[in-house]
């Protein structure tokens, strides 16, 4: 429900690349959105709009990246996608695996400007 | 339209992250333990916070930041245990931040402190992303919520090292399920200390507030110095 707050600083991190790289125009940005980072996507599009009025990033598509919630199963030595609502549970052994390895990503990875 | 490509990677967080961290060793430096207070509205939060300041204020020098999206009953509801009190009203925002934190404390003059707690605003999924430059992160759960709710909530009790399980005096009234309720908790946290109690009745007050006090013992190998805003 911050996803206003999300789109601000993005578009903080979008305006300062392109101050320093001379950018005067942004068709596009790419970002990564972890399934346990409390970000609705729809949300975060809707506030993109709102949030890049007028600026450098007007109108520019938000391309979002969903990063599944994986953890760090110590007993099978892997990292595994929990089962969604099931707790932080090994899929394969059940066993506890508290170690969030992927999932709460917010990031910024990179925008398209014109050629 | 031709483009190309420009990487950034830049982590969204950075700016609150670095925001805590500056916060923590503000805190370290005054000897301050920091508790972060999450839970869901309801849960409780005011109540426990009002009868361990109350309990503590004797002994230590205590105060509390309050998040709300609007109002400032629940600070002049802490307030009246005589501690120091700030609201924070974050208006649309639905968690507290680094930033509003240190915005709050500008200005804020209540003295030395052993123990600040932050009462956060009343929700489980926002506030569990935010860093406020705390040692000790609590979540209040209910015995009227859902036994299933750290399965739906997992982060918040995956950041936790404490649940703190209130209104434990109508558990019995409501069914409450402790086996699966714990078993939830565990199941996202196996390292998560749990804390039965009932601000309301007193049962269960005297193991918190022991462990607030031997956290703040851990925190502050010789008593001399507090955090002074």
């Amino acid at each position: 429900m911050h996803e206003l707050s999300v789109a601000l600083s993005l578009l903080e991190g979008i305006e300062e690349t392109a101050s320093r790289d001379g950018i005067a125009r942004v068709l596009a940005v790419h970002v990564r959105i972890g399934a346990m980072s409390g970000i609705a996507p729809d949300a975060l599009r809707f506030s993109w709009e709102l949030a890049t009025a007028g600026t450098v990033a007007a109108q520019s598509a938000l391309r979002i990246e969903d990063v599944p919630l994986a953890v760090r199963c110590e007993r099978c030595g892997e990292d595994r996608e929990p089962r969604p609502a099931r707790g932080l549970v090994c899929p394969v052994c059940g066993a506890v695996c508290p170690t969030i390895v992927r999932g709460r990503e917010l990031q910024l990875v990179a925008m398209e400007v014109p050629e | 339209m031709k483009y190309h490509v420009v990487q950034i990677e830049q982590n969204i967080m950075r700016k609150n992250d670095a925001l805590a961290a500056g916060l923590r060793a503000r805190f370290a430096a005054g000897g301050t333990l920091v508790v972060n207070v999450l839970s869901s509205p309801g849960s409780g939060k005011t109540t426990l916070l009002e009868e361990t300041l109350a309990r503590l204020a004797p002994r230590l020098r205590v105060g509390a930041l309050v998040g709300d999206q609007a109002t400032d009953n629940d600070a002049r509801r802490l307030a009246r245990s005589g501690a120091p009190v700030r609201q924070i009203t974050t208006a649309a925002e639905c968690r507290l931040d680094a930033d509003m934190i240190g915005k709050a404390l500008q200005g804020w003059d209540p003295g030395p402190l052993d123990v600040l707690f932050i009462e956060n605003v009343g929700n489980l999924i926002c506030p569990a992303e935010y860093d406020l430059g705390e040692d000790l992160r609590t979540v209040v759960f209910s015995v009227t919520e859902g036994e299933d709710k750290p399965l739906k909530y997992p982060l918040a009790f995956n950041t936790a090292q404490v649940a703190v399980v209130t209104k434990i005096d109508i558990a019995d009234a409501v069914g409450f399920d402790r086996a699966a309720a714990y078993r939830s908790m565990r199941e996202v946290n196996p390292r998560i200390e749990i804390v039965e109690l009932s601000a309301k009745i007193g049962t269960g007050m005297d193991g918190w507030i022991g462990l607030i006090e031997e956290r703040l013992r851990r925190k502050v190998p010789q008593p001399v110095g507090a955090f002074t805003v």
